[in-house]
């Protein structure tokens, strides 16, 4: 018997679930923003829930074990199908001059960017996004925001980026920046986000 | 030929038809559920019964079993954001998902038939993260808004 067989040898008599071959495996990851959230795993009937990074779920021979994992494993582990994750997406916001559908300075200079930010990325896609305040109704700040959103969508077509490459999304007065009460004016919240993914 | 057995002819011909025009149909007004982004090695799709090869920009669809070989792994970002990826000899099925970009709402539940899974959930999660499950052979997750892996070796195993 080699070396290795008995240090695993010993691992397992250990700790026997860790080396047991698992039919299943789950494994919490924290997100880059270093915040992680919850799984629950259900399986033969026990449940167990994965908050913590790096929580570690095995099913093994019906039993479902609660385990820790750490980077370093999960590099070995799962490095190459991490490596193989799509792009997460990014998201850049637009203004236009107070009562016109003119962009600021600012706005323009980024939408001038987005056509070689766009073509970094493999089957890249711009989703245009269009918010309004919370002045008016329901229903014609959807359709208020999907026009805000075609004027972009217009602008980044001009900037040489492909139609079929961009999708136009209308969410009215639903995901203001600043919160405010009904009909309140708020130049912060009229703006359309460009996500690139 | 007997006059029941003409009958009969008539009727599965009939019956083909009308099934093959009204899968066309559901085919035309679906949405494509995501997009491929990255892809190496083999990996193909089954879609509307026929397998076909996937590769960077294809649309994926409900109802979708995508497979990759020993040298496969594939990419896919739907439409809500969520970033799926299998590695390789994998087989993942695409069962249900509905996102609706006005109110952000939606369902997704994908099954990892065997092999590599590594999720990170995306607009439907945040909204309704009940409504957003992954199932292997022996196992079900709830998700809570957040990044994992899954890996099952299939069946009773």
């Amino acid at each position: 018997m080699s070396k290795a067989c008995c240090l695993c040898a010993l691992l397992c008599s250990l700790s026997l679930a860790a080396c047991a071959p698992f039919s299943d495996r789950v494994v919490l990851l924290p997100g880059p923003d270093g915040r992680t959230g919850a799984v629950l795993v259900s399986a033969d009937g026990e449940q167990k829930v994965l908050s913590e990074p790096y929580a570690d779920v095995q099913v093994a021979d019906g039993k479902v074990v609660l385990l820790k994992t750490s980077p370093g494993m999960v590099r070995d582990d799962y490095g190459a199908l991490l490596a193989m994750q799509p792009a997460r997406p990014r998201l850049f916001v637009v203004h236009f001059d107070a009562g016109t559908s003119v962009l600021t300075p600012a706005s323009r200079t980024l939408l001038a960017s987005m056509r070689a930010e766009l073509a970094t990325l493999p089957a890249g896609e711009a989703v245009v996004i269009g918010h309004t305040d919370r002045v008016g109704a329901l229903e014609a700040n959807d359709r208020l925001s999907l026009q805000r959103a075609t004027l972009v969508r217009d602008m980044l077509l001009s900037a040489g980026i492909a139609p079929e490459a961009i999708a136009v999304v209308g969410r009215g007065e639903r995901a203001p920046v600043v919160m405010t009460a009904d009909e309140v004016a708020e130049a912060r919240n009229r703006r359309v986000e460009i996500k690139l993914r | 030929m007997p006059a029941i057995a003409r009958l009969a002819c008539v009727l599965l011909v009939s019956a083909a038809l009308l099934l093959s025009a009204s899968s066309v149909e559901a085919a035309a007004d679906t949405a494509p559920a995501g997009k491929v982004k990255r892809s190496e090695g083999s990996v193909t799709v089954d879609h509307a019964g026929q397998t076909q090869p996937l590769s960077v920009g294809s649309p994926l669809f409900v109802g979708d079993r995508i497979r990759t070989g020993s040298d496969g792994s594939v990419g896919v970002t739907l439409s809500d954001d969520t970033l799926l990826t299998a590695g390789p000899n994998s087989t993942l099925l695409i069962n249900e998902f509905q996102f609706n970009t006005t109110t952000e709402e939606g369902s997704l539940l994908a099954t990892l038939v065997k092999g590599t899974l590594s999720v990170v959930t995306g607009l439907i999660a945040k909204q309704a993260p009940e409504n957003v499950r992954f199932k292997t052979p022996n196992v079900v997750l709830g998700v809570r808004g957040t990044e994992f892996i899954v890996e099952t070796r299939g069946e009773g195993q």
